[in-house]
């Protein structure tokens, strides 16, 4: 295949695109929508996050040590966790923990299985491979445990009643949540279900994407994005599921009744 | 063996609740409760709404535990049975009549289903017996349970309550969503069942008419206290704490 070099981005390149956002911010004022400040405000923060990014990765890539890989890997699963955390409005007892437990064991273990059997690069650490995809499984599962946790807790609350009546007629705590935690699951999954059925028709994936600028044979890219696809989509429905799992128990007490602050509706 | 045919059935010892409030403080929800319940009579516990009625007739099948005092079921302490079975034996229909997917004679048999028992026949003795006590016709069985009117729903909650044949019965303000023949009609046929069954029948309700109709305990609480206890008729015709006498006085109290 004929290598294709791609174009580099000068500074001068970048501050022509940054013409954009400053084209933005001046619609904005134009209009008062009031909203200048932080659009501003956001797009350095993508820059200067970005370049940190990128820096880190230049040296992590140089360095090519299995330990910085896995200490950025346990920082994303850290980051997705208190992103997490600060967003979500039913937030469930002990929501580090269970979080925390399906982020590591969802993507952890869809990471280094697709990494290894189905990439099978070597040495198993290498960065440019494990960062990038890891990252998106995290970001994607991310999204799904997120949805699975707060669906679960509003379904639990909308159907205390339905719950404790279950209850009354001798169900388990399991048996009373499992309509709640069907309605949770089918939620978690739905955003993945749809994006599979609508790649390449409504959107070319980003990954897909990139590897074409960068000269990649496309026939090539879309075995890539097929296959991260399916990773994403095992990682969402692990993860939510691991979520769902143990998150419904938090819910209830050892003798199968409904915490305190469910049933008064607190 | 006329003694053996009344017993004390249900008991209730020096039982609180304190809850935690939104501050942290400790809000007391039920103070000093103790009052027996016997079979084959209906005890009734009636109140102004807030005084903490539903959080203790919750009490009674485990659907949460009191934080000081004893619970007994015919001499047993409860905290001490598996709420499972005794959610068997001491039977809820709870204030709405939630009937689930599916048609009422699937609704019948969830408990059956949740214990992961035989499922009776449809036209066994089980279903028969239930549908008998709780006067529901026989004809409704195929029906969706969500096109049932409400007092058809109270009634179809009240045959899944009574399936297993429990020996306790609770029911939280079994006849507030319904209008006064339709209450009056299920008030008679809660009477019938507690007595045919012996059972032991403990309501939570407001509803005086429905006390005066067929209570024969009463229980007064207020604010989380007992202010009065004793035999329905005594209680209403003659009541003694001034807290019963103002409920009583209230103009609108024999409405509902």
């Amino acid at each position: 295949m004929e290598e294709v070099k791609i174009v580099n981005l000068g500074l001068p390149n970048l501050a022509l695109a940054y013409g954009l956002v400053l084209l933005t911010i001046g619609l904005a004022r134009l209009r008062r929508i009031g909203q200048e400040g932080e659009i501003m405000w956001s797009s350095v923060r993508m820059v200067v996050q970005l370049f940190a990014v990128g820096y880190l990765l230049h040296l992590v890539f140089d360095v090519r040590s299995p330990l910085a890989v896995i200490a950025i890997l346990l920082a994303m699963a850290g980051f997705a966790l208190q992103i997490m955390g600060a967003r979500i409005s039913h937030r469930m007892p002990h929501f580090y923990r269970v979080m925390g437990i399906a982020i590591l064991i969802g993507c952890g273990g869809v990471t280094f299985l697709f990494c290894g059997l189905v990439v099978g690069y070597s040495p198993w650490y290498e960065p440019r491979y494990l960062i990038p995809l890891a990252g998106m499984i995290v970001g994607n599962a991310m999204n799904g445990a997120s949805l699975a946790a707060e669906r679960l807790g509003a379904e639990i609350h909308e159907r205390r009643d339905e719950i404790e009546t279950a209850l009354c007629l001798g169900a388990t705590s399991r048996q009373a949540a499992d309509t709640a935690v069907r309605h949770a699951f089918r939620a978690a999954l739905m955003p993945t279900t749809n994006t599979m059925a609508a790649m390449g028709i409504v959107s070319l994936p980003g990954m897909m994407t990139g590897q074409i600028l960068s000269g990649i044979e496309p026939i090539v890219a879309v075995r890539y994005q097929i296959a991260i696809m399916c990773a994403i989509t095992g990682a969402v429905a692990i993860t939510a599921f691991l979520v769902l799992f143990q998150g419904y128990r938090s819910y209830f007490t050892k003798a199968h009744q409904l915490t305190e602050e469910e049933y008064t509706g607190q | 063996m006329a003694g053996d045919t009344q017993h004390v059935s249900i008991q209730l010892e020096n039982v609180a609740v304190v809850r935690r409030g939104g501050d942290g403080r400790k809000v007391p929800i039920l103070s000093d409760i103790s009052f027996s319940a016997k079979s084959g009579e209906i005890t009734a516990i009636v109140g102004p709404s807030g005084g903490g009625k539903s959080s203790l007739i919750r009490l009674i099948n485990r659907l949460s535990d009191p934080t000081g005092g004893t619970i007994y079921l015919d001499g047993e302490d409860i905290s001490g049975l598996d709420p499972l079975r005794l959610r068997r034996r001491v039977a809820m229909a709870p204030q709405k009549p939630i009937m689930f997917e599916g048609t009422v004679l699937d609704n019948l048999l969830l408990p059956f289903r949740y214990r992961q028992e035989p499922l009776p026949a449809s036209d066994g003795p089980e279903v028969a017996h239930a549908l008998e006590l709780a006067r529901l016709d026989p004809e409704l069985l195929d029906r969706d349970s969500r096109t049932l009117s409400l007092g058809q729903q109270q009634r179809a909650s009240l045959a899944r309550a009574l399936i297993t044949r429990p020996r306790v019965l609770l029911l939280d303000e079994p006849t507030s969503a319904l209008d006064r023949p339709t209450a009056d009609h299920l008030a008679a046929t809660l009477h019938d069942i507690c007595r045919s069954q012996q059972l032991t029948v403990i309501l939570v309700t407001h509803d005086l008419r429905l006390t005066e109709k067929i209570a024969d305990h009463l229980v007064y609480l207020e604010a989380g206290r007992i202010r009065e206890a004793g035999r329905a008729v005594d209680l209403l015709s003659n009541p003694q704490s001034p807290e019963l006498r103002r409920f009583l006085a209230e103009p609108d109290a024999k409405e509902f």
